[in-house]
This record gives structure tokens, sequence and C-alpha cells, in this order.
């Protein structure tokens, strides 16, 4: 299991990727939205927004809306977030499910995807 | 929050979420493609006078099988890639992969037929030349394909209202059309007269068909604000289909000669038999609103369906770029030419009718295929939580697996009322393709990939990852 503190990490480094890439920030435009991550493992919760084609900073607080929803394991998250998991092979085994529209889905897999694909 | 906590974190409530009414509309409106007029106009050849209904009510208690098939196993699977996981956990990967590669074909078969028909029909009501349909073919998917490059989607509102426009002013004119004709069914109840059992078999695979791609609404399982919309809405979904492909069929049969309800555009007959000449201007209308349906509904679904596969490593990666807008560009153009080139193939060869058959005859075998796994994932998976179980499986589920196989069977083998293997010379062509890319290129696929992610180092500092890593 991962912890909070190696999840935020771990997005950190996610974020850092994202928001640095012209790619990336351009794919997101117009895509404002907020997605909440849950752990099933230890029961965290957290969400992070895009906003103004930039990843915001974790936020661990609860909230009450959100435009997507994404279950899976601490682990998984951790390895997604350091651009070691594909995620759309967990999500097409069934190990990370969502709830949320078809096109949020494919942006939060773009991001993943694309944020690495330099490295 | 701490990290030891038991339970799942509350989930936050989503703002868009598809309600009852947009279930219902998607799930009708997906099987509501402009296909729908030429297999209900095919449908009436196969049986004597006014009796269409009766396949049109037999296949709909036949698709309420197929309902229950795919009520339990999204309800098991939630997802939109549900198709993958069920038949992947009920069936060697292999097979699955083989037969879901084969479905897939169905949507290019639906996008195509959509476009031809529509296509002829506006042709027709322009009193163009039969040649400049092409002209229309191609124009309608390179709309579809540039509006699905740029992420524009057809909102749920307007989804709504397309639909709705499209099954009430197909039941206004089918019931006009009767009304005006002026005089009694003929033989309503006699649906063997002059045809044989085969023939009536036939009617109903052809009525299966009409009911076709209701399911496809199960891909919308993560948006629902109530997971068990789904299961509601695909039998609402149901029950309307029956209700205007009953009407719109005995309204053909009793008011089309053989030479409209054998062409391109039934339909714009009916609408001039309804109304007069301002009927084939609503009904071309209302053809080229189904179009909207599909090719929204068409190619999202199957240009994400084959993005995932090939994030997942089933197909070639290529098939995973995406352009500016996270749109899977090359899926979404391979979409639009293979089914522009089928349309045109269709156009020139006047070969309609093998189209609907191939469409019947893969429904049918998707439906056994989606009983196949509710029964075997009840063994192989009895503990799941099944939010809708079918009752009494294990004697319905053989039932419809067996009448699904023998209507695909007899779909496959006969057009316009005569034996005619081209449709299951196509599918097995299809199937045969599959299979020779599922057991010949993807293991050595599968094995370069895995090479090139045990090549590239972790990224994760510390500690190692959770189980095989694999890089984006």
């Amino acid at each position: 299991m991962a912890t909070l503190e190696e999840l935020g990490e771990a997005y950190a480094e996610w974020r850092g990727r994202s928001n640095g890439n012209p790619r990336l920030t351009k794919m997101v435009r117009g895509w404002d939205r907020v997605i909440q991550f849950r752990t099933t493992d230890n029961g965290l919760g957290f969400s992070m927004r895009v906003e103004n084609q930039q990843l915001s900073e974790l936020d661990t607080g609860p909230i009450e809306e959100c435009d997507v929803v994404v279950t899976g394991t601490s682990e998984d998250f951790c390895d997604m977030f350091w651009g070691d998991l594909n995620p759309s092979e967990k999500y097409m085994s069934g190990e990370i499910t969502l709830q949320g529209s078809q096109e949020d889905v494919m942006r939060i897999d773009a991001i993943s995807m694309v944020a690495f694909l330099d490295a | 929050m701490t990290d030891a906590a038991a339970s799942l974190a509350p989930r936050a409530s989503l703002r868009r979420a598809l309600g009852l009414r947009t279930v219902v509309t998607t799930s009708t409106g997906l099987a509501f493609a402009a296909l729908e007029y030429l297999a209900a106009a095919g449908l009436v050849t196969y049986v004597a006078g006014d009796s269409a209904y009766i396949p049109i009510i037999v296949a709909g208690a036949l698709a309420l099988l197929a309902y229950g098939f795919f009520g339990e196993l999204n309800g098991m699977f939630p997802t939109a890639a549900a198709v993958r996981l069920y038949m992947q956990r009920a069936m060697d990967d292999r097979v699955a992969l083989t037969i879901t590669f084969t479905y897939m074909s169905t949507i290019v078969l639906v996008i195509a037929s959509d476009a031809f028909i529509v296509g002829s029909a506006l042709a027709h009501a322009f009193g163009e030349p039969a040649w400049v349909a092409a002209i229309w073919i191609v124009g309608l998917l390179a709309v579809a394909v540039v509006c699905n490059l740029r992420g524009i989607t057809v909102a749920g509102l307007l989804q709504d209202l397309a639909t709705s426009v499209v099954v009430l002013a197909t039941l206004a004119i089918g019931l006009l059309a009767l009304v005006r004709s002026g005089h009694g069914l003929h033989t309503p109840f006699a649906p063997l007269h002059g045809h044989s059992a085969g023939d009536l078999f036939e009617a109903i695979a052809l009525g299966v068909f009409l009911y076709s791609a209701f399911e496809w609404v199960t891909t919308s399982a993560e948006e629902v604000r109530k997971p068990e919309s789904i299961q509601r809405g695909m039998l609402i979904a149901i029950g309307i289909l029956c209700v205007v492909c009953c009407v719109a069929t005995v309204a053909m049969s009793h008011t089309l000669t053989h030479h409209e309800l054998t062409s391109a555009y039934p339909q714009l007959y009916l609408g001039v038999a309804a109304i007069g000449h301002s009927g084939l201007w609503v009904m071309a209308a209302v053809t080229a609103v189904t179009a909207l349906n599909t090719f929204n509904g068409g190619f999202i679904t199957a240009s994400r369906f084959i993005y995932g596969t090939a994030r997942e490593g089933s197909l070639p990666r290529q098939l995973a770029l995406l352009n500016d807008r996270a749109v899977p560009w090359v899926p979404v153009v391979i979409l639009g030419t293979v089914s522009a080139v089928v349309a045109l193939v269709v156009a020139v060869t006047h070969a309609w009718e093998v189209l609907v058959a191939v469409g019947a005859a893969l429904e049918g075998m998707i439906y056994a295929v989606a009983g196949v796994c509710a029964v075997r994932l009840r063994r192989r998976q009895p503990d799941t939580v099944r939010p809708f179980r079918v009752p009494a499986l294990a004697v319905l589920g053989p039932i419809g697996i067996v009448l699904f196989g023998l209507l695909a069977l007899t779909a496959s083998v006969s057009v316009d009322d005569k034996f005619n293997p081209a449709p299951l010379v196509i599918i097995v062509l299809a199937g045969v393709l599959s299979a020779l890319y599922v057991l010949k290129v993807l293991p050595g696929m599968r094995a370069k990939e895995a090479a090139r992610r045990a090549a590239r180092p972790r990224r994760r500092p510390g500690r190692p990852v959770s189980e095989d890593p694999l890089g984006p």
C-alpha cells in the first residue's frame, strides 16, 4: 500500500510533467474538470483540478462534486503517477474503475500517456 | 483522513450524469439506424399479408432474453470495457478477442449502411441521378470524420430530441399510411400463407436485427446517475422499438409495392403513402436525423474501443495516437474510410440486403455469445455481485444460445427470401482474419511490447512497483 505522502510525491511528478508539456496543455484547453481518486486498499480519497490548462496541487480534503471518479489501489495510482503503469490496461482488466463521461475518461488517459511520451 | 481507513473514502457526486431519459433515447437511437427501415421492409417480404408484426413481437420476446443476458453482464461489469471483461473471464482470451473484433465489424456495417441509405434517400428526394448518392455518402462520412476529429459530439439533450423526432415521426407516418389506405388488413393472422416456416424463421432473424444495438448503451454505464438506469432504459427501449417497428412494417406491407419494399429507401415511399409528396421530405429529413445518432454513437464507441484495445497492447500502438483534442484520430480516419468504401461498394452493387443479413447474423451471434458468457460466469464467478439476475438462467440461457445461434445461421445464408451464402462468407472471412491476427500477429506484438517495457528503467524511486509495471 502506498501512503498519502508517497501518492503526493508521485502526483507532484505527474503534475510537473503534465504542466510542463506544451502538447498536453494544448490537449486540455477548455477542459476544466475536477477528478476524484479513491483507493480501494487503504480508503484514501484525494482530488485534482484541471483549470486553465494546468493541473492543480493534490487536494486531500473532501469534495462534494466532481466530473470523474477514479477508483483503484494506492499502489496502482502511485505507479500511474510515476508513469510506470498503463492505466488503460488496468482499466481494461477491471482493476481501475471509472465514473464519468467517456470523453473525460479519454482526457485523463491522454494525460497519463502524453506526460511520459518523451521520457 | 488516515491511511488506515478501512472503507472507501466518500464518493463525490458527479456534476454531469445521464438520467433514465437519455439512457432510453440512447438505447433506442442506437438501434433505430436508417438500416432499420430496410430491415423492416425486408422482413415484410418473408411473411404473408400484414402479419409482419408477428415476427417482430416474437423477436421482441427474444430481445428480452438478450436484454437479460446483457443486463446481468453489465451489472457485474458496469464499464465501457464490459465486453472485454466478461468475454475474457468467460472464455479463452484469444477466442474472446476474435469474437470482439468480428463483432466490431457490425459498427462499420451500420455506419456504412446509414451513409448509403441517407445518401440514396437524399439523392432520390432531390430528384438527382443515383450516382449522386455516392457524393452524398462521401460527403456525409467526411463531415462525420471531421466532427469526430474536432471532438464535436452530440450532447445528451440533442440526442434525446433527435431520437424522439425519429421515433415519433416514423410512428405517425406509419399510422397515417394505414389510416389513409382506407381498407382492412390482409391476412393479419396468417404469416405462413404462401410462405414456409423457414421464411418465418428468417423474418424473426430480421426482427431481432430491428432491436439490435439497443445493448450498446451499456457502454454508458460509467456515466449514469443510477446504475439501474441502464437495465430499465434498455427495457423501455425494447418496448418502444417493438411498437414503432410493428406499426411501420404493417404500414409498409399494407401500402407499398414489392418494388418499393425492395428499394434502398422504402421509408420515403411510406412517407408519400401517408401524407403525399411532403411525406417524402419528412422521411428524408428523418432518415438524415438517424445518421446523427449512428455516426455519433458508432464513431465514438468503435474508435474509443479500438483506442482502449491498442493501449492495452492488443492492437498496434499507432491506433492509440491522439490528436490535440485528445481524439484517437487513426481509428476515426480508418473507420470513416472503411465505411465509405463499404457504402460505395453497396451503392454500386445494390447489395444492401446482404448488408442487412450480415448485420442480422452478427447480432444473433453476439446475443448467443452473451448468453454463453452469462451462463459460464454463473459457474466461474458465482460470488460476484449481480445487481440484476436473469431468472431461471439455467433453462433460459441454453434456450437463448441455441435460438440466437440458429437465427444467426439462418440470416447468414438467406438474402431477399432466397438461399444466398454471401453473408456467411463475409462473416467467416471477418472471423478468419480476426483469428489470424489474434493467433499469428498478436503474440509477437505482445512479446515486443513486453521487451520494450522491461528494458525501460522504473521511474518510481525507492520501492518496487506493485506488479508487472506497464509503461504508457
